[in-house]
């Protein structure tokens, strides 16, 4: 009942596996590690500064409009800006993701005093629009990761 | 606004950035816009009538 394996089946593994282990292709000039960053800081303080660093004005303008109305609906709508990183595991997850939103975020947390009505009727839908607008951002930072090493066109 | 315009809002939204975001070309992004945009709205409706005869709270005054 033992099996052998044939002999062929090994040999055209062979290159297969040096076809997996190789590098994915890349589509666009690659940036050093100190750009990288930048791009990725720029993209995480300012949604859309890191795209439009890395030459792609559309895409940055769009991302931009994108985040900027999510956050702005959220807020409109008196939602609630999670800010707890203590106590319970949930809430602190919602605060990091939150704090995704960079920039803005911290204007209104720390400048405007913003923090959401609870009363308000919209206060949970609003609270699930600013966490998003937050973790859009997050994605953002990670989209200019991947162009800046020239990953993504 | 209403639950249902909010909820169709935040849908946009939501198709709109990840279509921009996974797609590069035009064709493809009406695409992927379509499907998470209707997965979104009507999984919610779907799922809002599965939900309907278990109420959440006790039950209202008889008028």
């Amino acid at each position: 009942m033992s099996r052998k394996k044939p002999k062929a089946s090994a040999k055209t593994s062979e290159p297969e596996a040096k076809t997996s282990a190789a590098p994915p292709p890349r589509s666009g000039p690659v940036l050093g590690e100190r750009e990288t960053w930048l791009a990725m800081g720029l993209a995480w303080l300012l949604p859309g500064a890191g795209h439009l660093y890395l030459g792609r004005k559309a895409r940055a303008l769009a991302f931009c409009a994108l985040v900027f109305a999510t956050l702005i609906l959220g807020v409109l709508l008196d939602g609630e800006l999670v800010w707890q990183l203590r106590g319970s595991p949930l809430r602190a997850l919602a605060t990091l993701g939150t704090l995704g939103g960079g920039l803005p975020v911290l204007v209104l947390r720390f400048a405007l005093h913003y923090a959401g009505d609870v009363t308000a009727a919209g206060f949970e839908y609003g609270k699930s629009f600013i966490l998003t607008a937050g973790l859009m951002n997050v994605l953002l930072v990670l989209d200019a990761f991947d162009i800046a090493k020239g990953r993504k066109s | 606004m209403s639950h249902f315009l909010l909820m169709v809002a935040y849908a946009a939204l939501v198709s709109t950035f990840f279509s921009l975001l996974w797609r590069s070309e035009p064709r493809a992004r009406v695409k992927l816009f379509l499907q998470m945009f209707l997965a979104m709205v009507l999984g919610a409706i779907v799922l809002g009538w599965l939900m309907f005869p278990f109420p959440s709270g006790p039950p209202g005054p008889v008028p």
